[in-house]
């Protein structure tokens, strides 16, 4: 019975342990964000609130290579031992051991994070383990055992040194990370590259999509259109060897990847190549040796970068033989408009997939350091019709969007945001009466999902309106509403027979889906909403005062909702029952029917009157008692038609079932769905 | 806060400081004893006991319980016991609890605490869900 507030337990209780606490220990201002990246990788810090910025290491270089060596590292150790004698060297040193320990020396791992040796469709001078579920590298020198290591354990090393780096800066433990990661990377490659933050000894706060920091460093969350603060954005990167495009819609606060493109085989690096192979033309060589190529590459990549700020530069060969030689901005353009054209392209197909016109977006963002060339530029503004924004270097967005992300999540007061990773005030839903029903309580850790099983009150009811409110107040008329929509298509049962689960999904994000489902027929109805979005700390604080404030009254008016709306279930089950079998003789005489009429004329009354649960209840007790002779004839004329006929084992089967079913619609609290 | 009068004050052993000299809460000596037991059992004999209710609607409230290594919480009303054990209890709960006394039962039913809360108004005879 459901007509008042229960205690549920009233036997012994023992003393139990409190339900496990966020394991996060939170130290507001201590959290990094690290992009790590094909070629390179970067940490950043926004402590507190601050600017972000990123960290150098002792020679002032912030961006680390995303190059770790082995060479020499398991030199002198017994075969088959498998001891690791030497540290590996991650960075620039071990870029410099690459040409002569080409198998020891890995790059750009991250092309190998989270795949097996099956999916590996590109190029590359590794010695894979073919037996392996995923890609393990064979880094053992010429004429050794092979010695493998994962992509994983390479990325935790890269990712040690930054954390290094981050805590030689922040003087303390690092608290956590946000690690940022392509749009289109898989579960497996994002739980690969988690993994790689476990082992170098980081707890991984969240992963981030990389357009989706680039945003944040923006600060375009906070630059959404119109009531829901929507927005639509393109996000461009183009770095040294990878080009991502990402089109993200934004709606209170949350950025969501519509659509992705790109082509992993195309960087900056390329546009280097093709200047190298026009300076190998002017120099008139066919095949040049190891050294003129390093030269070329070198002096192809300080021409590109010098013309995107001259017009023309100068370029000298010593080792080619080639005199100082005038390169022009236009000569380069020529030179790479083929490569850039394919970027626009894909550009282009990525708006399709989102079934989008360049006008309707709100922003193109431009990162990796490829897009300083002005070219690139160009045809992007030219693609997208606006001028691209361009202003937080380009190689560093991303780890300033994850610094800001990470600083959030460390439990930092930010302006203007308060999305924090415990739901600030409960969610539930209106029930009968007005009556808020919480499924996630205040303060639980996100992401979280919980379910509830819901049902019908009477027969005539075919939809159930789900209107989704946030706050503490027990009625639904206090709380925020947040979303209401409409499950149509119950099936026509017995008062308290349908079956309707409501599932409440809220994610990292903080974004919610409010999922309905009849569990007979399966309809099913979604929809998604922000729960935090423009809520800020301090009404956050102002609602629960208010909820214990209002605590007494509350209370008393959820107790007269919950009254009101047992008294209309029973006359409801009442006024049914006289239609259907009231006319039968023998089940009702005249004057008892009077009288039962009489008693529900009265409640009526009661009901309309009451401004307190007691006489409500009252009234519904005497009208129970009233009509108690005729519902124990109406049990016994069903009870021997539906015997009728019937062996025993029949009938025990059936209440048994019976049983099994008043079990199941009186266990239907809020039950919090394990993410495993 | 409204003052809620509660039923007798019966062996009075835990009262708040507030409250007009009325306990809100009370805990036997019996009880703060198994409690201070459980208490150094479990390694932590400065923790404090969470007391309090949760839920609601057609799920019914049910009895909060458990260990608390944490200080108590802004608004929390904390009544300390002869021995020195400490119970929290929120201020939304204490509403339903108020004048609750925490027994420890011995019996054919086996150990455990009991909680004689005047708030309750009828009992559905298996002893499992009550009405207040």
């Amino acid at each position: 019975m459901a007509q008042s507030i229960d205690i549920q337990g009233g036997g012994l209780f023992q003393i139990a342990e409190p339900e496990a606490p966020s394991k996060r220990r939170r130290k507001p201002g201590k959290a990094i964000g690290i992009d790590l990246g094909t070629t390179h990788s970067l940490v950043a810090i926004a402590p507190n609130g601050a600017e972000p910025r990123v960290l150098a290491d002792a020679e002032g270089e912030v961006l680390l290579h995303s190059v770790v060596s082995y060479a020499g590292s398991g030199a002198g150790s017994g075969a088959g031992s498998g001891a690791t004698t030497g540290q590996p060297v991650v960075g620039r040193a071990a870029r410099a051991l690459a040409v002569e320990h080409p198998e020891q020396v890995l790059s750009s791992v991250k092309r190998f994070m989270g795949r097996a040796p099956k999916d590996i469709d590109f190029s590359h001078p590794y010695r894979l383990a073919d037996d392996a579920q995923v890609v393990r590298l064979d880094i053992a020198e010429p004429g050794q055992p092979p010695r493998y290591v994962s992509p994983v354990e390479v990325s935790a090393r890269i990712l040690e040194v930054l954390r290094d780096r981050a805590e030689h800066e922040l003087d303390d433990d690092v608290a956590g990370a946000v690690i940022t990661v392509p749009a289109y990377f898989d579960e497996a490659q994002r739980q690969a590259t988690k993994d790689a933050g476990r082992i170098a000894g980081l707890e991984v706060f969240r992963l981030l999509a990389e357009p989706t920091a680039a945003a944040l460093a923006y600060g375009l969350d906070r630059q959404g259109r119109g009531e829901h603060g929507e927005g639509l954005f393109a996000v461009y990167d183009l770095g040294g060897g990878t080009f991502d495009i990402s089109i993200l819609r934004l709606r209170e606060g949350v950025f969501q990847v519509l659509a992705t493109g790109g082509d992993s085989a195309l960087g900056g690096d390329d546009f280097d190549r093709a200047l190298a192979g026009h300076l190998l033309g002017l120099a008139q060589i066919d095949a040049p040796s190891p050294a003129q190529q390093q030269e070329l590459m070198q002096a192809a990549r300080a021409a590109k970068e010098a013309l995107s700020e001259a017009e023309v530069t100068t370029v000298t060969l010593e080792r080619c033989g080639l005199g100082p030689t005038q390169v022009s901005r236009a000569q380069l353009d020529a030179l790479i408009l083929p490569l850039v054209k394919r970027t626009i392209k894909a550009s282009k197909a990525a708006l399709t997939d989102a079934s989008l016109a360049k006008t309707e977006l709100d922003g193109v963002v431009l990162v990796g350091g490829s897009t300083r060339v002005p070219l690139v530029r160009a045809l992007v503004q030219k693609a997208f019709g606006r001028e691209p924004l361009a202003d937080i270097d380009p190689d560093k967005v991303v780890a300033y969007g994850a610094a800001i992300q990470a600083d959030i999540l460390s439990g930092s007061e930010r302006e203007g945001v308060t999305l924090l990773d415990v739901v600030p005030l409960s969610l539930g839903l209106e029930t009968m009466g007005g009556i808020v029903e919480k499924i996630i309580p205040r303060n639980a850790t996100i992401p979280i999902s919980a379910r509830q099983v819901f049902t019908n009150y009477s027969e005539k009811q075919t939809g159930m309106t789900v209107h989704v409110v946030q706050g503490e107040r027990e009625l639904a008329d206090h709380c925020r509403s947040l979303a209401r929509f409409e499950l149509r298509g119950i099936p026509r049962l017995p008062p308290s027979m349908a079956r309707v689960e409501i599932t409440f999904e809220l994610d990292a994000d903080a974004l919610l889906t409010v999922t309905a489902r009849e569990l007979m027929t399966g309809v099913k109805q979604s929809i998604e909403v922000k729960p935090t979005y423009g809520l800020s700390a301090d009404e956050v604080d102002e609602l629960v005062m208010d909820s214990l404030d209002h605590a007494r009254e509350d209370f008393a008016a959820r107790n007269l909702a919950e009254a009101r709306v047992e008294m209309g279930r029973v006359m409801l089950a009442l006024r049914t029952a006289i239609d259907e079998v009231g006319a039968i003789e023998g089940m009702l005489d005249p004057t008892e029917r009077e009288q039962i009429l009489a008693a529900l004329v009265e409640c009526e009354g009661v009901m309309q009157e009451a401004d307190h649960a007691d006489p409500i209840n009252e009234a519904r007790e005497q009208l129970e008692k009233r009509s108690e002779p005729f519902a124990r004839r109406r049990m016994e004329r069903a009870l021997r038609s539906g015997m009728a006929g019937k062996s025993l084992a029949e009938i025990e089967s059936a209440l048994a079932e019976e049983d099994a079913l008043d079990e199941r619609r009186g266990a239907h609290a809020a039950e919090v769905i394990d993410p495993q | 806060m409204t003052t809620h009068s509660s039923e007798d004050a019966a062996s009075a052993v835990a009262t708040t400081h507030a409250a007009a000299g009325l306990p809100r809460l009370t805990v036997t000596p019996a009880a703060a004893e198994i409690m201070q037991g459980q208490l150094v059992k479990r390694g932590t004999p400065d923790a404090a006991i969470r007391f309090g209710i949760r839920g609601g609607g057609c799920t019914g409230y049910s009895y909060v319980f458990e260990f608390s290594d944490k200080p108590p919480r802004k608004n929390d009303e904390v009544i300390t016991a002869a021995n020195g054990v400490r119970v929290y209890v929120d201020p939304k709960s204490m509403i339903y609890l108020e004048g609750t006394t925490i027994h420890f039962e011995k019996g054919i039913r086996g150990h455990g605490f009991q909680f004689d809360n005047p708030n309750v108004k009828n009992d559905c005879g298996c002893g499992e869900s009550v009405n207040f």
